[in-house]
């Protein structure tokens, strides 16, 4: 029987000690291997791949190509031993690649030095050291090592910071190496460098950084399996350290914050302005522009803590709720249309809402980030392990009837998750759990070592190993239940009868589940389930036991390895993402807390502290580690209270930042010293205009309900309607709302396009929406258009015929829109131009046209 | 600035920098690109039309017969010469007939993938779908790839492209949408292009005036900050195509000389090809036209004969006279497809149903060497004859006539490097 063990590999970089440093390193490799009479005898794994690797013959457009180069095939990354070892060391027809008996006719030394023609161009001198590598390995036997090297430990770089003063200055780095067996070598030459911006610092081939503009960034050095940044900074100004001025730092984010800017020399914009600070928050926040009302009020409100007070009231209204739903909803994947249910009678669309509600609920009750996330990652069909077939049917029926429907969203879990289309494979399974809940792309590894992170192959197929068990489909029953899936399935058949055309039986069946659906039969429901789930799951004794057994959950890599005499034999296991959930829980798991506490700040801030934000790797450091550090452990100490992060994030001054830049901020867009302007997100932009048109009567219901609005439940990842039609909502889909299908943030896009410009100039739909009523919210055009000429014939002064204030309406132009009064001069402007306008009413729908193309409209600012 | 790596180890340059602007997205920084570098190519092609055949016509009683397979599989149509010697074809395509000089047909394409929406994403990407990736269509990767015009849109589709054509691109290289097939003699209206609503010229200028005084609120920053400025650029450009009277007659159909509007039919799809000409001859880079109804899982015989072969025939020979007459043919790739072909053996219902093993292209212009048959399906018309065509290699062969390198490489946004066309080769003797 397999047995299947917990292992975790690598503890996290951070929490190895570097006891070892008094060990001497070796001499660089320059000088190793620079004499080939002297030279030492060079190892495969640790010199003569990473050399391979350095000099770009592994790399993806030579070599490492999936298909290779020229016949010759090297492992991307060069991290599998014995494949590139035969591959190098195998001899084809006419070409000796290694030669044993005359070392330098061997064609891996005769390429590279162009002794013989080579695409790839000359990559190493002949009778270099680096030559001189490959030589010595050869006439040494060119052996394979890797099992003799042992495991790589970690690497060190010195120095471990870099400050630069000005531009041009220069500092070398030295990367040491420590193996498992206590070695320790000076790998500097054969290390892989890259700058992540090359705009503050470059660094050479040898590990030569060199300072360019000023700014920050970081240097990651690659070598065996080991991935390790060192941060490179030029101050922007002279103020910085000491003689950096004082700045406030009211909150912890704000100290934290303000601890790198002093590094840097930035100086940090002032505190946004009131109407700024609500149109912000109120958008960032619950995805909804504050009404003409809420902006008069909140200006007259003359109470210091009105911002704290409107963020807790922000955080109890449907907005906040919604749109943080719809965010969940996007990152977990909520998809009507891989989520059809085969020959059930029932459409994407209807599982992808209570999807939507299950969430929305949890997120308007704050229930601890941790719980929402089991109830998706634990879930199974059945809500009780001991369900029967008949009452798990009944149960699901009772979702979906149209009469007394239960309240899917009450429901302890939410399996659809794992029951989507897309996901039916373990290995889609694992990278969808590692986008949703990890913030981790490992797809990577999938095919060959993570580039930038130390997942290997072989950690990616261990990893998957979680999932393999899950399963979507019909649960094998017991044997003695009287209704199964089966059952359920012929009774539904014979009900259409016999005497039915092949090609109608499909319709007629689901015509006769959604008929006895409404009755409450029991009918054939695929499931969630585990397979082999006559096991029973771990008892918390045992997972207390499997816990204390690896001492280190916090792992940056968790994977179950099949082991010949593991400890946890894999009947014991029960469901795999028990364990799995422990991790995610486990003190100081590097990923789950950080990657939601990460995209949250993104939402704030226009880009995470780790940038993309759903990219958490070694060589993707957080900008700011402190910060991230500080939100993170705070989220988890207070029990993963989401508004906890909210508050703690959107109170602070570094998020009520001005976006006017000061002299030294200007060009700072990812140290959080100014607010950065960005477009609305889809779904806000065309809510926004929704109620920004909205008739008086309408708007502040529109804003208060979500039920009619793109970040409602009516709203699936294509738009309203039934997902299952291919139609999509145009403006969303143009606007950049996620489809929800690639596992990827990066599928929300907030880029302007002209098909946007062009949207708000003079589509259609966008322009019928200012002048006429658009689902039954009728227009405030309309509006004052009817009130007008039903006044017509009237005597003027009476009741029925209201003055048209234009002060008033130019103002309230401007409120509904960018949530402000006009200037003096803007007000001066709106009267002349409603002056010169055909009548008062055309005139004012050209100007709500003009504030609804304004970017003061489309941004947050 | 946001750093995307990508899983090759290469760093992506994210903005490029134009200008005193340094980008403010991949969509914009490739925007400035285009419009300030333009597409330098030697390849014939400049712009192309794409008929897109929705539902999957039918290979075996169109452009590949069989007139000597058995009953079960021949079907009711007969063989006609064409003016090309041994190149034949359905006696319900008699124009196509005289015209057959102008375009290639390849048989025995082939793939595997016989649901619609599959088989479409395959045959208008040229990449076989993937559930991890979304491809862009042909029309996103030519908007992005070729120079657009400074009043037309690059790519246009009539009347639609159904979901997501755009793929890993992103929204900025989507179609404008005509929404509806033009009539005969009349004006298309083009959502956001056209000034509908009551809205005219001096409306759109008069608004334009007003949104430049109260769009004011970032003062000088407007300027420095890369997305603001994006913005103003946008708006300028979204401006003069309102205002363009050229783009005004290139959707103009009644501005049409006789002689051209006389080598079309009066139905939608001869006035979506009439109008596509139009439009390349603007100077938009590419065109979707489309004519549904191919799904003829019955009554195949009936629906050919009376409704689908005379439109196609009358709609698609216009498009190949009317280029040629104005000289178009040569620098227009011509494209004409469906997502599979139909089963060779002919169902209870006198249908045909989904049949990717065997279907067949229509290609021209774009120094496509016209009056060939290129490929060839086996004796029933059930599988390629000798070698299979993919629709990869179509792919390649497409954009290779347009000067696209089908193998450079695009970075997705979540940093995957994916060429092109993934997988095909141009096929020779299309150029020969």
């Amino acid at each position: 029987m397999k047995r299947l063990a917990l292992y975790f590999l690598l503890p996290s970089l951070a929490v190895w000690v570097s006891a070892k440093e008094t060990v001497p390193a070796t001499r660089p490799a320059n000088e190793r291997f620079g004499k080939i009479q002297s030279a030492e005898e060079p190892s495969f794994r640790r010199h003569v791949l990473p050399l391979m690797s350095r000099t770009g013959c592994s790399g993806r457009e030579c070599h490492g190509s999936f298909s290779g180069q020229g016949g010759f095939q090297l492992s991307l990354f060069g991290y599998s031993f014995d494949k590139d070892h035969l591959e190098i060391t195998a001899d084809t027809k006419d070409n000796v690649r290694v030669d044993l008996e005359n070392p330098e006719k061997s064609l891996v030394l005769l390429k590279p030095t162009m002794q013989e023609k080579h695409k790839g161009k000359e990559r190493i001198k002949k009778g270099s050291w680096e030559y001189n590598v490959i030589l010595k390995w050869i006439q040494t036997g060119a052996k394979l090592d890797a099992d003799k090297t042992g495991e790589f430990g970690r690497l060190e770089i010195l120095p471990k910071e870099v400050v630069f003063k000005k531009a041009g200055d220069s500092v070398q780095l030295r990367v040491l190496a420590y193996w498992k067996d206590g070695t320790v070598e000076d790998v500097t030459l054969l290390t892989r460098f890259r700058t992540n911006d090359e705009t503050v610092s470059t660094v050479t081939e040898t590990g030569l950084v060199r300072a360019k503009e000023s700014g920050d960034t970081h240097i990651v050095a690659f070598y065996d399996n080991g991935v390790l940044p060192v941060p490179v900074l030029q101050p922007v100004t002279a103020k910085n350290g000491s003689n950096y001025p004082k700045v406030a730092a009211r909150t912890k984010v704000d100290e934290l914050v303000v601890g790198k800017l002093r590094k840097l020399g930035v100086i940090p914009s002032d505190n946004c302005t009131d109407s700024e600070f609500l149109r912000r928050v109120s958008l960032d926040m619950s995805g909804t522009l504050p009404t003409p009302d809420e902006v008069t009020k909140f200006l007259a409100d003359k109470s210091s803590n009105k911002r704290s007070a409107k963020v807790d009231e922000l955080l109890k209204s449907p907005g906040y709720a919604a749109w943080w739903a719809t965010r969940l909803n996007d990152s977990t994947g909520n998809n009507p249309r891989r989520l059809q249910a085969g020959n059930q009678g029932v459409n994407g669309d209807t599982f992808s809402r209570q999807w939507y509600d299950w969430i929305y609920k949890r997120v308007s009750e704050n229930e601890p980030y941790d719980k929402l996330a089991a109830g998706i990652i634990l879930a199974t069909g059945r809500t009780k392990p001991e369900q029967s077939y008949k009452e798990f049917a009944t149960e699901m029926g009772s979702y979906f009837r149209n009469e007394e429907r239960a309240d899917f969203a009450g429901r302890p879990n939410m399996p659809y998750f794992w029951q989507r289309q897309n996901v039916r494979k373990p290995e889609e399974k694992a990278l969808a759990f590692a986008h949703s809940f990890l913030g981790v792309r490992i797809e990577c590894a999938e095919c060959h070592k993570h580039p930038f992170d130390q997942w290997t192959q072989t950690d990616f197929k261990q990893f998957q190993a979680f999932f393999e068990p899950i399963q979507y489909g019909t649960r094998p029953g017991a044997k003695d239940e009287e209704v199964t899936f089966q059952t359920a399935t012929k009774s539904l058949r014979d009900s259409i009868g016999t005497n039915v055309a092949a090609n109608a039986v499909q319709k007629m069946q689901a015509e006769a589940f959604r008929s006895r659906l409404d009755k409450g039969e029991v009918l054939p429901w695929q499931e969630v389930f585990i397979s082999g789930n006559s096991r029973p799951n771990l008892t918390p004794k045992q997972l207390e036991a499997l816990k204390a057994r690896n001492a280190n959950m916090a792992g940056r890599v968790l994977t179950p390895k099949i082991l010949g005499g593991g400890e946890v034999p894999l009947g014991s296991m029960g469901d795999p993402r028990v364990p799995l959930m422990e991790w995610l829980r486990s003190k100081d798991n590097p990923y789950f807390a950080r990657s939601f506490v990460n995209r949250v700040w993104a939402n704030y801030f226009g880009r995470g502290i780790v940038e993309p934000a759903d990219d958490m790797n070694l060589a993707n450091p957080p900008v700011n580690k402190e910060l991230l550090d500080y939100l993170s452990d705070g989220f988890v100490s207070h029990g993963y209270d989401m508004k906890w992060l909210h508050r703690e994030i959107v109170n602070s001054d570094t998020y009520q930042r001005s976006w006017k830049p000061t002299a030294s901020n200007k060009l700072d867009d990812k140290n959080f010293s100014r607010y950065v302007i960005r477009r609305l997100p889809a779904e806000i932009v065309i809510d926004a205009i929704s109620q920004a048109t909205a008739s008086t009567e309408a708007l502040p219901k529109f804003s208060a309900n979500v039920m009619e609005r793109a970040i409602g439940p009516n709203v699936t990842a294509y738009g309203r309607g039934n997902g299952a039609r291919a139609t999509t909502d145009y403006a969303l889909n143009l606007f950049g709302k996620p489809v929800r299908e690639t596992n990827c943030d990066c599928e929300r896009t907030a880029d302007p396009t002209l098909l946007q410009t062009i949207y708000t100039r003079n589509d259609p739909e966008f322009l019928a929406r200012i002048e006429t009523a658009r689902r039954n919210v009728p227009s405030w055009i309309e509006e004052l258009n009817k009130a007008n000429s039903a006044s017509k014939g009237k005597p003027v002064g009476t009741d029925s015929k209201p003055e048209l204030n234009i002060e008033k309406l130019i103002t309230e132009a401007f409120l509904r829109t960018v949530s402000r009064v006009p200037t003096a001069v803007e007000l001066a402007q709106g009267k002349a131009d409603i002056a010169a306008a055909k009548d008062t009413i055309t005139g004012l729908r050209d100007l709500l046209w003009a504030m609804l193309n304004t970017r003061e409209f489309m941004v947050n600012h | 600035m946001a750093k995307h790596v990508f899983c090759d180890g290469l760093a992506r340059r994210d903005f490029l920098k134009v200008g005193g602007l340094a980008g403010i997205g991949l969509s914009l920084s490739d925007y400035f690109a285009l419009n300030s570098a333009g597409a330098v190519s030697a390849a014939k092609g400049k712009s192309a039309i794409f008929v897109r055949l929705a539902g999957g016509p039918t290979h075996m009683d169109t452009f590949d017969l069989k007139p000597n397979a058995p009953d079960t599989h021949r079907g009711e149509f007969n063989e006609i010469a064409t003016n090309v010697p041994g190149m034949r074809i359905s006696e319900h395509l008699p124009k196509l007939a005289k015209c057959a000089d102008k375009y290639v047909i390849l048989r025995g394409v082939s793939h595997t993938l016989a649901a619609h929406e599959l088989g479409t994403v395959y045959m208008g990407t040229g990449n076989r779908p993937i559930p991890s990736l979304k491809y862009p269509f042909y029309g996103a990767v030519v908007s992005k790839e070729l120079k657009a015009s400074a009043e037309l849109p690059s790519f246009v589709a009539i009347p639609n492209q159904g979901n997501y054509p755009t793929g890993y691109l992103g929204p900025e290289f989507g179609p404008f949408e005509t929404g509806a097939a033009p009539v005969a003699g009349k004006a298309l209206e083009v959502r956001g292009l056209s000034l509908r609503n009551g809205v005219t010229l001096t409306d759109v200028e008069r608004r334009q005036d007003m949104l430049k005084r109260y769009d004011s609120a970032f003062g000088d920053f407007a300027n420095q900050d890369k997305l603001l400025a994006g913005m103003d650029l946008f708006g300028q450009k979204a401006f003069s195509m309102m205002r363009s009277e050229r783009s005004r007659l290139a959707f103009d159909l009644s501005k049409e000389s006789k002689s051209i509007t006389d080598l079309y039919g009066q139905d939608g799809f001869s006035q979506s090809c009439l109008l596509a000409t139009r439009l390349v001859e603007s100077g938009v880079r590419f065109v979707s036209v489309s004519i549904g109804g191919w799904d003829t899982h019955s009554n195949n015989f009936t629906s050919l004969k009376t409704r689908l072969s005379p439109s196609l025939d009358a709609g698609l020979a216009g498009l190949f006279e009317s280029l040629h007459q104005k000289g178009l043919l040569e620098s227009t790739t011509v494209f004409v497809t469906g997502e599979f072909g139909r089963t060779p053996k002919i169902n209870k219902t006198a249908g045909r149903d989904h049949y990717p093993r065997a279907m067949f292209c229509v290609m021209a212009g774009g120094g496509i060497k016209g009056g060939q048959v290129i490929g060839a399906s086996d004796e029933k018309g059930e599988g390629p004859k000798d070698r299979a065509i993919t629709p990869d290699d179509v792919a390649a062969s497409f954009y290779k006539t347009l000067g696209i390198d089908a193998t450079k490489e695009y970075n997705t946004p979540s940093g995957r490097p994916v060429m092109v066309v993934r997988n095909g080769k141009p096929i020779d003797e299309l150029f020969a």
